[in-house]
């Protein structure tokens, strides 16, 4: 159907002058030089909104109006170049009026037809297929424009910040700190390349509270408590947890959780819009769920990496499930999903499982 | 609300809205999040165009490509400066304070171009708030909140609506929020009141695992189990009615004390348990259903919200009138989204 002026009977509806509230029953009147259905044309047809005894309150070319698209079943706003505004909810003559736009393709699908099922099913795999792939994708993204010294300024920030606040110099003697720097040498040498970005070096710190432990950082920093050489001076335990360390920084987990748990903000903000009380509050905390579960895949993933470099560099590739298997004991953990760090007896299942897939 | 008084209505359905809400999740996804500044414009749309008083209703009149613009513009720059402190560490000195600054200016320009693109029976909103006491507001008041040891909290929280509103005009006509302290005290303790007892309810039925697990070092992990379950139940049971609560009575006592140019007064009198049943109920039906259910739990809040919201009207409603305005842009808009900001007016 060609748009254009086909009203014979004008469109009753409420005009608005220009900058003001005031509001008027009007109607919309049309009329073309020549016949639309010839032309096809809207250049020569000419819109008035008249009020109610018939007075011209604006009048213009009809490709000179702004009408915005349609919205459910709110009234259909036509703004003159004056400012004059004429409203109606007479859809179907605007319609007319406008011929086919796009909003018009855009409210036909939004009807609440049983196409609609469709696109809730499309919208849905979408949405499944951004948090399967997606995001892991932005992530890479994201990781690889991160320029070097980023990274490098992240680690010593932290270093900063673990001195200030969490660790005191480290007693442990020159010969020790050799004895442990030799094993994390010997299994840098059979690490691959480290990635863009990350020199790794290891630091030791006397970190009072915090037990036997070891953390990695971005750049390929990684510490080591003083009280995890004294505890467990087995060469074979510290390169399974140093070869852990490591693993956590040749597959950048840092840096992915980092912008996961960016991206994740970002993408619900997007999609879901305002929410309402409480609900953004779950939907928070829920993030923070997640992001716990996903660190959880990083660690399992740094274990397997763990016992294979130890492997490689020649040594017992059973030192990391020594450590779990010491330290199980020890204290008592919080259930699986409320912790960033998978629970001991899963750890030592699973690394049973890498140790099997070495081949012995 | 007082029988004088004329109601706000919302006529929006959940049926409609979930059509537009679902396809413009579809576009968003598919164009890789490109469509979502036109689908913020639809939402907005629908949700102006179906708020009423007296037959009249708003409108919104900001179009996508502005709104795409504005957040490419924020994406960028945010790139951008963070390279520059990756490249040059030193130059943060210089940059991060000047980004505190910019902040209040980015927030009154958020709130100029939402109020410029608003409007209420063919008459825009405007704003008129000037960065300097944007800075003050936010950035030094928050300030000397945190070093009163927020007992002053209340006067924080009037001085951010006084700005919003007695900045906000519609047309020529000016906004006014002219309350006393009280009822902003009063909210505060009602959630706090809430809150404690929530808390002792807890320690007393919880006070021996509560015990056992802060002075035992190596606790049965079933313990540990309960304590958990304690911090969530105080956060369910305690926090977020508490936030409910002191959002409704923060709401009645501003727009009760509120008056645009005219003599027309704004009512509200949302009651916090019907708030919370709704918050309660939405969330379960937005998480029993895959989140399908979220058009109709926000038609649903919204219907509340203008329910229960009113004016005394001072005169007609024909008497507003517009200004000329000059272009704004959607640069403050867009960082206000992705930061998160909320400084809308509550409609």
């Amino acid at each position: 159907m060609a748009a254009g002026c086909r009203l014979n009977t004008a469109v009753e509806g409420r005009a608005y002058a220009p900058l003001s509230s005031r509001i008027y029953a009007a109607r919309l009147a049309c009329r073309c030089s020549a016949a639309p259905e010839e032309t096809g044309l809207l250049a020569g047809c000419q819109a008035e909104v008249l009020d109610s005894e018939g007075r011209v309150l604006a009048a213009a070319a009809l490709t000179e109006l702004r009408i915005d698209a349609r919205l459910g079943r709110q009234p259909r706003r036509l703004e003159f170049p004056d400012g004059t505004v004429f409203e109606t909810e007479d859809h179907a003559a605007i319609e007319a009026l406008t011929g086919p736009v796009r909003g018009s393709w855009l409210h036909s699908m939004e009807q609440f037809r049983p196409r609609l099922i469709a696109v809730a099913a499309a919208a849905l795999a979408g949405i499944w297929l951004v948090w399967r792939y997606g995001l892991d994708m932005l992530v890479a993204a994201a990781v690889m424009i991160t320029p070097a010294v980023a990274v490098q300024q992240i680690d010593s920030g932290m270093v900063q910040t673990i001195d200030y606040a969490l660790a005191e110099p480290t007693g442990l003697s020159k010969q020790e700190q050799a004895r442990v720097t030799e094993v994390f040498e010997t299994l840098l040498a059979h690490a691959g390349e480290p990635p863009k970005g990350a020199g790794f070096q290891l630091l030791f710190r006397d970190m009072p509270g915090m037990g036997p432990n070891a953390l990695a950082l971005p750049g390929g920093t990684v510490v080591m408590t003083d009280a995890f050489v004294e505890q467990f001076p087995d060469e074979d335990v510290l390169a399974g947890v140093l070869g852990h360390e490591i693993g956590h920084v040749a597959e950048q987990h840092g840096l992915k959780q980092l912008y996961r748990s960016i991206g994740l903000y970002v993408v619900v903000a997007f999609l879901a819009g305002e929410t309402g009380p409480l609900m953004e509050d779950v939907l928070l905390e829920g993030n923070v769920l997640l992001s716990l579960r996903y660190g959880r895949g990083h660690e399992a993933s740094a274990d397997s990496y763990g016992v294979r470099l130890a492997d490689r560099a020649g040594y017992d590739p059973e030192g990391l499930k020594r450590f779990f298997a010491e330290v199980q004991g020890q204290a008592g953990e919080p259930p699986e999903w409320l912790s960033s760090h998978p629970n001991h007896a899963t750890r030592l299942e699973a690394i049973d499982g890498h140790i099997r897939a070495l081949g012995r | 609300m007082e029988k004088s008084a004329t109601g706000f209505e919302f006529r929006g359905n959940a049926k409609e809205w979930f059509g537009i809400w679902i396809v413009n999740l579809l576009l968003s996804i598919l164009t890789l999040g490109i469509y979502s500044a036109w689908a913020k414009v639809r939402r907005n749309k629908y949700f102006y165009n179906n708020t009423y008083i007296e037959g009249r209703n708003f409108d919104y009149h900001a179009t996508g490509g502005q709104i795409l613009i504005g957040r490419l513009i924020v994406v960028g720059a945010y790139i951008v400066l963070n390279v520059i402190i990756g490249l040059f560490p030193m130059s943060a000195v210089v940059v991060l304070p000047l980004l505190i600054v910019a902040i209040p200016w980015l927030i009154v320009r958020a709130m100029m171009f939402n109020a410029r693109m608003s409007s209420f029976s063919n008459v825009r909103f405007n704003f008129t708030g000037g960065a300097g006491s944007a800075f003050v507001v936010f950035l030094i008041y928050p300030i000397l909140t945190a070093l009163t040891l927020y007992t002053t909290f209340p006067m924080l929280e009037r001085a951010i609506k006084r700005f919003s509103i007695n900045n906000h005009k519609l047309g020529t006509a000016p906004f006014v929020l002219d309350a006393p302290l009280k009822p902003f005290y009063t909210a505060l303790f009602a959630a706090l009141a809430w809150f404690l007892a929530v808390g002792a309810v807890l320690f007393v039925f919880a006070q021996d695992s509560v015990f056992q697990v802060m002075t035992n070092q190596n606790p049965d992990p079933e313990e540990v189990l309960i304590w958990i379950a304690g911090f969530y139940g105080v956060f369910f049971i305690g926090v977020l009615p508490a936030a409910v609560l002191y959002q409704a009575l923060v709401r009645n006592a501003v727009y009760n004390h509120t008056v645009l140019a005219g003599g027309h007064r704004f009512r509200s009198n949302v009651s916090a348990r019907a708030l919370l049943w709704i918050a309660v109920t939405n969330l379960l039906a937005v998480a029993l259903t895959l989140g399908l259910m979220l058009p109709w739990a926000q038609v649903r809040l919204a219907r509340y919200l203008a329910g229960h919201t009113g004016v005394a009207l001072g005169g007609s409603l024909d008497e507003f009138v517009g200004t000329q305005q000059t272009k704004t842009s959607a640069l403050g808009d867009a960082y206000a989204d992705i930061e998160g900001i909320d400084v809308g007016l509550p409609v």
